[in-house]
């Protein structure tokens, strides 16, 4: 075993002699001695710069595989599954606890082992024979491991007694096993690391990322983040990212990481989605395979000198069952894909397709673009704990492609009326998208989900608010069946969402005139509550429907005595209103009786009154009920 | 008290200008009661004689204590004008409702018009037929059930629409009164909706339809036992039974089917059947309800 220099401060004696000879390096120690904390040279753009420099990309994979954590009547077990041949390569008895990482001809895994805290198993990838296995100390905590060439990196704490833990990065022969090296990091406070042609890069007390280079265990570079947590570390073909809320392409411009740097890139993105870009590698339970794999987002770039952009310009969210293409610069929905039968337990962006494997055993690829299906596969009578792809530009060629794109009204209205109701607020966003697309077809579906039963009422309310806020004055006659469809319990049918209804021809305004008599119909119903009564009230004067004054009087006059609207008048002031508007003198004389009439809803009375002065004629006061009796 | 008579006239006044369900509600200010002249022509040719008139200062004092401040006094009032079985009582009680009263008040109005349809002094003019079936669509059941009582009284084509709509009421007590008024006009159209509230094992249309069901609906009836309460078959195969119409070979039918139903409701119809019949008429299902009554003692 090799250690290597254990601090920053002595890389940069190592470069230093090679750059300005023995004086130099005298002077860099002699900084070194003075530096009382580890991170004095974080966010040194220069030193990152030649880290990154120093990274050779990966050359692309020629292989297509889903390594498959399997449960189920099989037992626990590990697969690996070649996509492009669509067959099981080979199986293991195993019980993968955490996630498995592929390099170049070997796989990584934690399992439960023995001991307490686990072992790190490293597999053959031909084969899944076991190669090596490294049990964890009692006092030792995994972080997370990476496969990178043919070395395997681990980044472990350990505890001492009366301590603080520390923190350690280990390099280990990828074929054997055997430690190569480890490197004592500054703090205790550790995460997972990532790997990339070379460079290792490990998060270290939330806001710094620091630089190794992968043979030797020097340090040679430390990443400052001011703005957002570097939660995790990731590497792609494209670069080393780090980042929590957002992402920074590793470099010159993001070693001192901040939301403005050319380097960092977020998407824009409904509020359903968790701003998951990565595992948080703070927390080792995310190195399992978990809910975190069902619920993220997928994201690859482009990448033009230091500035990534999502690949055309998008980003994907995997929620459970459901995939979504954003606009990651509008946040527009480009397309929704469901999984029709279980959670999708692990997804990949391969560069050319989404890849998802379904708790049920299916494998299935998405086209990034359109949505459309790519791929599918079947293990039948399997049951899917977790996966990791290893597909890197995996692209699924055959009859498959030629799938037609999701029908987005479909898959939202799939969505909305799935029976699931672990997704409350991806329903209400699934609502919102519904209401943003033209068409009558998306009318007559709010219509529907307004009448559906079983939804939670924020979806009800949402799908009111998309259908109020169309003003689809195109959909008259949709509106009337809605209306019309009255409740009726021998035909189990419930009554129909008047309200809403009523507040949607509201919005038409005279467009909607026609549905007047139909609305007025609802105020002699006694299912209409009085708040619909009220939106009733309210659309038929928006509509200008005075042909509606009768079912307005009549509304007052059985009411107007009601104990049930002592409590709150609201419906009866909004029907008197409509008269004060839409009716003549003999309307001011009923309402005029009403305010003095002692039985009237009080509140009514006091509304009435003050109505009544506000609009009275000029020069004419109103006419007291008892004298127009007495002429 | 002057004044709230004032009101209710004036405001019946309004109404009566303005148009509206209620217009014509009551009469004009100062005038006699409004009646359609042919309905009251009727009304008394079903009476047989005509209907006793009220003391016009007696119709005052109730008139104005159905609008007072005491709310028992106006119900006493209507309570009153309901038993008077007089031509005039109709008015106030209409007048209250059109001005609009307390969910007691319409109750108790209501309950009064019911009397008056009873004692077949409440004409069907237009009016009352407006009124009750605003009132038949009130928010609280209690109204609603008493507005169907009273508009399934009145001889009149113009109810039916109204009855069958309440058919499908949310309030089981609504359901049944529209029922036994439909049930009561034999209109056998109601059948098909009453036999799909029974399936949902609605208890209160039970009677009505065994009043209107065809021959071939029995068996569709029967064969809900097992899917609903076998207590509300029993019931709707009972009253069946009991029919004049009825042929007694289908009688002795329907009993059998009673006489496999469990429960006391099954017994129960089969002694109610017993009962209907006359002593002396010696009719075979007679017999079969007894010896079914008989099997079922020995059995418990």
């Amino acid at each position: 075993m090799r250690t290597p220099p254990r601090s920053f401060a002595a890389l940069v004696a190592v470069r230093a002699i090679g750059l300005f000879g023995a004086v130099g390096a005298v002077g860099a120690v002699g900084l070194s001695g003075c530096a009382t904390s580890p991170f004095q040279r974080a966010g040194n753009a220069d030193d990152v710069a030649a880290a990154v420099a120093r990274s050779r990309p990966p050359a692309a994979p020629a292989r297509s595989l889903v390594f498959l954590v399997l449960a189920g009547t099989g037992g626990p077990r590990l697969a690996a599954y070649d996509l492009a041949a669509s067959k099981i390569l080979w199986t293991q008895p195993t019980d993968v606890t955490t996630r498995v990482e592929a390099g170049g001809n070997v796989i990584v895994h934690g399992s439960k082992g023995t001991g307490p805290a686990g072992t790190v198993v490293g597999r053959d990838l031909e084969t899944g024979n076991i190669l090596w296995q490294r049990p964890m100390q009692p006092k030792e905590r995994l972080f997370g491991y990476v496969v990178d060439g043919d070395a395997v990196f681990l980044v472990v704490q350990s505890s001492v007694a009366a301590g603080r833990p520390t923190g350690a990065l280990f390099s280990l022969d990828a074929r054997t096993g055997v430690e190569r090296w480890h490197h004592e990091l500054p703090s205790g406070r550790v995460a997972g690391p990532a790997a990339r042609g070379g460079l290792v890069a490990v998060p270290l007390d939330s806001q710094y990322v620091l630089l190794f280079d992968g043979q030797s265990g020097l340090e040679l570079g430390q990443v400052l983040s001011t703005e957002e947590a570097a939660n995790f570390v990731r590497a792609l073909p494209e670069g080393l990212f780090y980042g929590s809320r957002g992402l920074f392409l590793l470099g010159r411009s993001t070693a001192h990481g901040t939301r403005r740097s050319p380097g960092y890139l977020s998407a824009r993105l409904p509020d359903f989605v968790r701003p998951v870009y990565w595992y948080d590698l703070y927390r080792p339970e995310q190195s399992e395979y978990s809910a975190i794999d069902r619920n993220r987002i997928l994201w690859r770039v482009t990448v033009d000198g230091d500035r990534p952009q999502f690949r055309d310009g998008l980003a994907f969210v995997h929620d459970y069952r459901f995939f979504f293409a954003f606009d990651a610069g509008s946040g527009a929905l480009r397309w929704a894909y469901g999984a029709p039968n279980s959670d999708a337990v692990a997804s990949a962006d391969t560069g050319h397709a989404i890849m998802f494997v379904t708790a049920d055993g299916e494998i299935g690829g998405l086209d990034p673009i359109t949505g459309a299906r790519l791929y599918e596969a079947h293990l039948p009578g399997e049951t899917v704990r977790g996966a990791t792809f290893d597909a890197e530009g995996f692209a699924p060629v055959g009859a498959a492609a030629a799938s037609k794109p999701p029908d987005m009204l479909t898959a939202l209205t799939a969505i909305i009326a799935d029976p699931d109701q672990r997704f409350p607020v991806l329903k209400l966003f699934a609502i919102e998208e519904l209401g943003r697309q033209p068409g009558r077809e998306v009318t007559a579906k709010l219509i529907d989900i307004l009448q559906k039963e079983g939804l939670a009422p924020l979806a009800y309310q949402k799908a009111g608010e998309m259908l109020v806020a169309r003003r689809d004055a195109g959909s008259l006659d949709l509106l009337t069946a809605a209306l019309r469809a009255h409740a009726d319990y021998a035909e189990k049918r419930p009554a129909p969402q008047v309200e809403v209804l009523a507040r949607a021809v509201g919005a038409l305004g005279p467009l909607g005139r026609a549905l007047a008599p139909d609305l007025a119909a609802e105020l002699r119903l006694p299912e209409t509550s009085p708040a619909a009564a009220a939106e009733i009230a309210r659309a038929l004067v928006a509509l200008g429907a005075q042909e509606s004054l009768p079912a307005l009087r009549d509304f007052l006059s059985l009411y107007r005595a009601d104990s049930s609207y002592e409590r709150d008048p609201t419906a009866l002031v909004a029907a008197a209103e409509a008269l004060l508007k839409l009716g003549g003198p003999n309307d001011r004389a009923l309402l005029l009786y009403l305010a003095e009439e002692p039985h009237t809803a009080t509140g009514l009375r006091t509304h009435l009154v003050r109505a009544l002065g506000e609009t009275a004629p000029r020069g004419a006061a109103p006419v007291p009920p008892t004298a127009a009796a007495k002429n | 008290m002057k004044r709230q008579r004032l009101c209710v006239l004036w405001v019946a006044l309004v109404l009566t200008l303005s148009g509206g369900s209620l217009r014509a509600a009551v009469p004009p200010i100062g005038g006699a009661p409004v009646e359609a002249p042919k309905a009251k022509t009727k009304a008394k040719a079903k009476a047989g004689s005509p209907p006793a008139a009220m003391p016009a200062a007696r119709l005052e004092s109730l008139r104005l204590a159905l609008a007072g401040a005491d709310d028992g006094a106006a119900i006493d009032a209507a309570a009153a004008l309901g038993a008077s079985g007089a031509a005039g009582a109709r008015d106030p009680l209409v007048e209250i409702l059109a001005a609009g009263a307390t969910s007691v008040r319409a109750q108790a109005a209501l309950d009064a018009l019911g009397k008056l349809s009873e004692a077949h002094v409440l004409a069907k003019d237009q009016t009352t037929f407006d009124l009750l079936d605003l009132y038949a669509g009130h928010r609280a059941p209690e109204v609603r059930r008493r507005a169907i009582k009273v508009l399934g009284s009145i001889a009149d084509a113009r109810a039916v629409p109204t009855l069958m709509e309440r058919l499908g009421d949310a309030a089981p007590d609504v359901r049944a009164a529209a029922a036994e008024a439909l049930a009561a006009r034999r209109d056998t159209k109601a059948a098909k909706r009453m036999f799909a509230l029974l399936k949902l094992g609605d208890a209160g249309v039970a009677g009505p339809l065994a009043a209107i069901a065809t021959p071939d609906l029995v068996p569709q009836i029967a064969e809900l036992a097992g899917t609903i309460d076998d207590g509300i078959v029993a019931t709707a195969l009972g009253e069946y039974a009991k029919r004049t119409d009825v042929p007694d070979r289908l009688r002795v039918d329907v009993l059998r089917t009673i006489g496999r139903l469990s429960g006391a409701a099954a017994t129960t119809a089969l002694v109610e059947y017993v009962a209907s019949v006359p002593a002396k008429d010696d009719r075979p299902s007679k017999h079969e309800a007894q010896k079914l009554l008989d099997q079922r003692g020995a059995d418990q």
